[in-house]
Parts: C-alpha cells; sequence; structure tokens
C-alpha cells in the first residue's frame, strides 16, 4: 500500500496535497457551529447521487413524464425509496441553506474579508430555490402542473419583458411539453453545474478565510486548536448522518405522494412547496386589496422578493458596522428577527387557508387560474349552480384556461393591462358592471379610446365570435369577472349568444 | 499512509492526543460509510431491470393473429418460403401496451418433407435445442425473423434457395437447417395454432450466439 502511495504521490503530489489539505489547524479550533455548511454540502451531494440514478428512467416529455414517473414508484426496484430521497433531500438541502444563513446574519460573517463567500452563499440560495422550482414541474401530476403554472404566470406579470419571460421558459405560449424539457434542462444540467461551481468558490473563499467563528459576545473562551481533519470533519459527518437519517426516516415513513397526470381542464386546488408557502401568502394578501389589486400583485411577485434578495447581496456593504457582537448590532438583528416572524406568518397563513380549501373542495379558480388569487376571488366557480348550464365550476377553471391563452398576453396574467394601450380587467367597473357590455366588448371588439379609472387606454380589442365559442367566452367572461378582487355574477353561453352585435 | 500523515503533521501532539484523533478518523470513515452504503445500495438496486428479477417464463401467453392475406398465400404453397407479418401489444418501458409489429417466415412442407424435417434439424431434437412445442403444425413451419448468430434479420434468397443473413453471412436451407456461416445453431421456430380459422403465433425471443436455445422473451 505504501509502495503504491509512494509511487502515486511521486507522479502527481495528490497525496501530499491531500494530507495539507485535510489536516490543515481550523483557526479557532473545531465547532459543531459549523456544521450547518457542510450538511448542506452533503445534502446537494446526495441530491446529485439520487437525481443520477433517477434520470436512468425519468424521461421528459408530456407523453412519459408522468408515466415514467409513476414507473419509478411503482416497478423500478427501491424506485420510491431513491425518489423518496431525492424529495427529502431537497427539503433538507432548503432547511438548511436558510438555518445556515440566518447563523451567518446572526453572528455577522457577512462582513469583511468574507463579502465575496456571503454573496456566494445568496446566489447558491436563489439557484437551490430554482432548483426546487424546476424539480416541482417534473413528475407532471396535478399539483406539478397547475403550481408551475402559477410559477410561469408569476414571471409574466414582471413589467415590460414579463411575456418574454414566460415564454422563455414554457418555450411557448403555454405549458407543455416544451416546458417539461426546459424545466428538465435547467434542473439537471443548468442550475447543478452553476451550483457545483459556486459551492467550490464558497469553499475555496472559506479556505482563504477560515471561520468566521462566533462572535465575541457569544463565546469569548479560549477554543481549543484543532484540525480540518479528523476533528471537525468528524462534527460534521455526525450532524450529516443525523440530517441523513431524518430524510431516510421521511423517505420510509412520509414518501412523496404522486397525483393523478396533469390535465388541465381539471379543477385541482395547487399548493406551492413550503419554501415558497411566504410568497404565496403574500400573492393571497395582494389579491385581497380591492382595487389595488394589480399594484399589490406587483409587489407580492416582483417587487418585494426582488427588493430582498439585492438588499440580502448589498448586506456587507449596507451595514459598515465593523463590530460583530450582538449587543452592537440590534438593526440587523431586529430586521432579521422581523424577516423570519414574517415568513413564518405568512407561511402559516398559506397553509391554513390551503389546508382550509382542501378540506371544502372549493373548486376556486384562484388554485387553478394562471395566477392565485385571494379565497374572496371567484365566487361564481365556488357555487357552480350559478352558472347556467352544468360543469359551472369546470366553466370557471375553463375560463382561466381561455384567458390565459387568449386574453393574457394584452391584459396580464393578474389582469394589470398596460397603460395607455391595454386597460386593466381588476378593478375596472366596467367589467364587474353589465355583463352585456362587457360580452358585446369580447364579442365584437373595441378600437378608439376608452377612459377606465379616469386613464385612458389607446389599445384594439378584437372580436373574439368566431374564434371563441359561446361557451369559451362565457367562461372568460366568468373568470375576469371574479378574479383579482373582481366580484360580479357570472355569464353563460346562453347570455353571449343573446347580446346582439 | 502513516508515514506521509507523520511527515505532514507539523505536531504529532501527546501520545492521548493521536489516539483520540485515530478514533475521530475511524469513526469518522465509519459515518460516511454507512451513510454511502444507504445511498449506494438501493440507488444500484433501482438499476436493476425488471425482467431480471422476474423472468417471464410462461409460455404461450400471448398469440397474435397473422396477416389472412399473407398466409393464404404460404396455404397456397409456393416452393418459397412466406414472409408473414403480426403485431401484438407490446409494454415497452413506463409506456401503455401499443401494438408492435413484427415479421416471421413460414415454410409449407409437403408430407415426405415432414417425414425429412426431423432429420434436416437435428438442433431441435438435441435435448439443449429442444423447442417445449411442436416445431411442425399441420405441415406449416414458422421460423422467427431473428437470425441466431447475432440478431440482424435474414431474407429469402430464391435464386440460391437459401435463408442468407445480411450482416455476417449465415446460410440456412428452407427447412431452417445451418448451412453456412458463423451462426451457432438453425432458424428458431415459434408456436404456431389455428384458432377460429385464425393462424396465430407466439413471439418468443431467444439468446444470440448459443448452440442451445435459452429463452430470452415472450412477446
Amino acid at each position: 500500500m505504501n509502495g503504491l502511495l509512494a509511487w502515486l504521490e511521486q507522479r502527481t503530489g495528490l497525496v501530499s496535497q491531500t494530507t495539507d489539505f485535510l489536516t490543515e489547524d481550523v483557526p479557532g479550533g473545531p465547532s459543531y457551529w459549523y456544521v450547518f455548511g457542510s450538511a448542506t454540502i452533503f445534502c446537494m451531494i446526495l441530491q446529485i447521487v439520487t437525481g443520477i440514478f433517477l434520470t436512468f428512467y425519468y424521461a421528459p416529455s408530456t407523453a412519459s413524464a408522468y408515466e415514467s414517473t409513476k414507473y419509478i414508484y411503482d416497478n423500478v426496484p427501491l424506485g420510491w425509496f431513491v425518489i423518496g430521497l431525492h424529495y427529502w433531500g431537497a427539503t433538507a438541502m432548503i432547511a438548511l441553506l436558510f438555518m445556515h444563513m440566518l447563523q451567518t446574519l446572526l453572528w455577522g460573517a457577512y462582513k469583511a474579508p468574507r463579502e465575496l463567500m456571503w454573496v456566494v452563499g445568496i446566489l447558491m440560495l436563489v439557484f437551490t430555490l430554482v432548483l426546487g422550482l424546476t424539480g416541482y414541474l417534473l413528475p407532471w401530476d396535478m399539483n406539478a402542473y397547475f403550481a408551475s403554472q402559477v410559477a410561469i404566470n408569476i414571471a409574466s406579470s414582471v413589467p415590460l419583458v414579463g411575456t418574454a419571460v414566460q415564454q422563455l421558459l414554457s418555450g411557448g405560449p403555454g405549458m407543455g411539453t416544451l416546458t417539461i424539457n426546459r424545466f428538465f434542462g435547467l434542473h439537471v444540467w443548468g442550475m447543478p453545474a452553476l451550483l457545483i461551481l459556486l459551492a467550490v468558490g464558497h469553499l475555496v473563499i472559506f479556505r482563504h478565510n477560515g471561520a468566521a467563528g462566533p462572535p465575541a459576545d457569544v463565546d469569548n473562551k479560549k477554543l481549543p486548536q484543532g484540525r480540518f481533519w479528523p476533528d471537525q470533519l468528524f462534527m460534521d459527518a455526525l450532524a450529516s448522518f443525523l440530517v441523513f437519517v431524518v430524510i431516510v426516516l421521511l423517505a420510509i415513513f412520509q414518501p412523496p405522494l404522486l397525483d393523478a397526470k396533469a390535465d388541465p381542464t381539471q379543477k385541482f386546488i395547487a399548493y406551492p412547496a413550503w419554501y415558497f408557502l411566504a410568497l404565496y401568502g403574500m400573492l393571497r394578501i395582494a389579491g385581497l386589496t380591492g382595487n389595488f389589486v394589480a399594484i399589490a400583485n406587483l409587489f407580492a411577485t416582483v417587487l418585494i422578493p426582488g427588493a430582498l434578495v439585492t438588499l440580502l447581496i448589498l448586506l456587507p456593504w449596507l451595514d459598515r458596522n465593523p463590530s460583530r457582537r450582538l449587543a452592537r448590532r440590534p438593526w440587523i438583528l431586529g430586521l432579521t428577527a422581523l424577516s423570519v416572524v414574517a415568513a413564518v406568518g405568512l407561511s402559516i397563513y398559506s397553509q391554513l387557508a390551503i389546508q382550509q380549501e382542501q378540506a371544502e373542495g372549493k373548486t376556486t379558480v384562484a388554485n387553478v387560474a394562471p395566477q392565485p388569487m385571494a379565497a374572496g376571488g371567484p365566487k361564481g366557480g365556488a357555487a357552480g349552480s350559478n352558472i347556467a348550464g352544468s360543469g359551472g365550476a369546470a366553466a370557471a377553471g375553463n375560463g382561466a384556461q381561455v384567458f390565459a391563452t387568449n386574453c393574457s398576453s394584452c391584459h396580464g396574467a393578474s389582469g394589470a393591462g398596460v397603460p395607455g394601450a391595454f386597460p386593466p380587467l381588476a378593478g375596472n367597473p366596467y367589467v364587474v358592471g353589465d355583463p352585456a357590455l362587457v360580452i358585446h366588448t369580447v364579442a365584437y371588439g373595441l378600437t378608439g379610446p376608452v377612459k377606465v379609472n379616469g386613464k385612458t387606454y389607446n389599445g384594439s380589442m378584437p372580436d373574439w365570435k368566431g374564434k371563441l365559442s359561446d361557451a369559451d367566452i362565457a367562461a372568460a367572461i366568468t373568470f375576469i369577472r371574479s378574479s383579482w378582487g373582481n366580484k360580479a355574477t357570472p355569464v353563460s353561453a346562453a347570455d353571449v349568444a343573446k347580446v346582439p352585435k | 499512509m502513516a508515514a506521509h500523515e507523520a511527515q505532514a503533521y507539523k505536531d504529532p501532539g501527546s501520545p492521548e492526543e493521536q489516539s483520540r484523533r485515530t478514533f475521530l478518523a475511524n469513526a469518522t470513515l465509519g459515518i460516511g460509510g454507512v451513510i454511502g452504503l444507504v445511498i449506494a445500495i438501493p440507488s444500484l438496486v433501482s438499476l436493476i431491470p425488471e425482467s431480471l428479477i422476474k423472468p417471464d417464463k410462461s409460455i404461450g401467453g400471448v398469440w397474435a393473429p397473422l396477416s389472412d392475406a399473407e398466409f393464404k398465400q404460404l396455404e397456397s404453397r409456393t416452393d418459397n418460403p412466406v414472409k408473414m407479418t403480426f403485431s401484438f401489444q407490446y409494454a415497452d418501458g413506463y409506456f401503455p401496451p401499443q401494438p408492435d409489429d413484427q415479421f416471421v417466415w413460414g415454410i409449407k412442407l409437403t408430407p415426405e418433407q415432414v417425414e425429412t424435417f426431423q432429420q434436416k434439424r437435428p438442433d431441435l431434437y438435441t435435448p439443449a435445442g429442444k423447442i417445449t412445442y411442436p416445431a411442425v403444425v399441420m405441415s406449416f413451419v414458422i421460423f422467427s425473423s431473428i437470425c441466431p448468430h447475432l440478431g440482424c434479420r435474414y431474407e429469402w434468397h430464391p435464386e440460391a434457395t437459401r435463408f442468407i443473413c445480411p450482416c455476417h453471412g449465415s446460410q440456412f436451407g428452407i427447412q431452417g437447417q445451418h448451412l453456412a456461416g458463423p451462426a451457432p445453431r438453425g432458424l428458431d421456430p415459434l408456436p404456431f395454432r389455428e384458432k377460429d380459422g385464425k393462424a396465430e403465433v407466439t413471439w418468443i425471443q431467444y439468446k444470440s450466439q448459443e448452440p442451445d436455445r435459452v429463452i430470452v422473451a415472450y412477446s
């Protein structure tokens, strides 16, 4: 053995390089406080390994995504376990990332000279969330479909570039086989490659600067000296092992469920992954703001999350306070605590709301619509019997589809419209007014300037009669009259047929 | 390894320190090994194909009807074999079962040929090459279209009155007997029957390159 290692060392230097790297002193001594980062890395490795094995079966297309996922559950030996590890590994990775970030915030470890390590870490958090989002679509079951529909339509509500972003994500005007391919490419190649590069960068900076350690007022006793190997790595391994035991137990006793295959025509109450519940909660609250729903949606979907990430990236330069002592950083600690409370509160709020809706079996268009809306959204869809003819609820759900396909490119997925050209539908008195006028506008079009809420719009509304069935027109009108805070009666296909040109 | 570690350590520490580190190192490797095994075993097991775990040994499960026109051609008997197509439901991986087209070669034997078939095809009557169903049914023999050498599809060459495989030049007589080339055995007869006026076959794949007939898969 020694002979072989000596031979290898002589030709590659690998043995001494590895030994030097591993036996390096840990400044301030090894600590269980440092295990959050390494446990996150462990989860990343677990995700990569299980992900590789899942690609031996998974095939991204509308014809095979669901079928191959189901095959892994039902036919592949221990396939359900590998999927369970991957599913719970993702949850563990994101939970550990949040803990790791929180610790860095509390300890002020983002301060000089570790600013870039912090920035790289924030980027890794963002890319990991993108991994979670793209992975959510891949099974192509009901929840995958509708939750991703919501996510894509949130992207489409970004001002100016929204439509382009939405189409770039979906690979076309709507969600389909190309969307699965794109999400697969991002999930399996793009994001992991970026994440691995960033993780290497994160670790290189870490080795350069050493661990920041706890602030002096948390633990100012002299820590024992120790080495990375085996002292620190033993602690890391122990923590990773505990995390792994939890993941294994969850994979066995709480295996992830596969819904029915995605069917856009069915009603379904979509729910986001737990780490997006806070964002979802903001959306729900935005939906309660009545006439301000358009601007509130913009804040909930784009401005607040965008500002949060920007603030986090700039934090090392915004916080010029050189002290890392907790007692001298009331502002940062207060803001951190406030953010955590807000995020947890919003998540609980969303979770309770979703559970309530599922318990009621409520057919909220809110949940099948391109944009999730407040519980107070579409009453017509919920009652069903209000809508003439059978399948009222399905019609309203279909309305969301008709709207997403035909109307949202001008009027916006959240009904916000485009200033000067296309009037908003959310909070528009005409939309919730006389049904005959709404039907006439949609069926036979409208040209020339119109004034809505004191602002003039001079776009052109096409005539949809003949291009869409009366039922589809009725469904779309029912949808816009009961979404984004609008509350008005549904219309039926018979109503549409009755309105003369 | 020990020698290198000793060089790299600037401070080998007290004997207690060294023994503590040895313990931690072994414990870390042990934990890593357990985690590695729990990930590696299910991952690798997941690669085992279903067919290896429960090979389908049931015979004659799926009978597929041959095309009427083609079978009429065989019945009308020329001196040449007849290529006959059929279709059966096949579940490819996770896809739902869908029609899969295949073809076979059929020959009609004269009464004398039926008698000489055994002599021409001794490979079918040795224990290893034996098939579990009659090769000649109502004076018809149906051959799998797969060359027993390496799985190419052979063709009938009327000018040579032989089946010849285009890939590596294996040659077979009209009764499927191996005449020349690298094939290890004669052509493989398939189960054949008449049901409700329809001619039906079962598609069986035999292992290539073996002098023995080893079943790989049923349709």
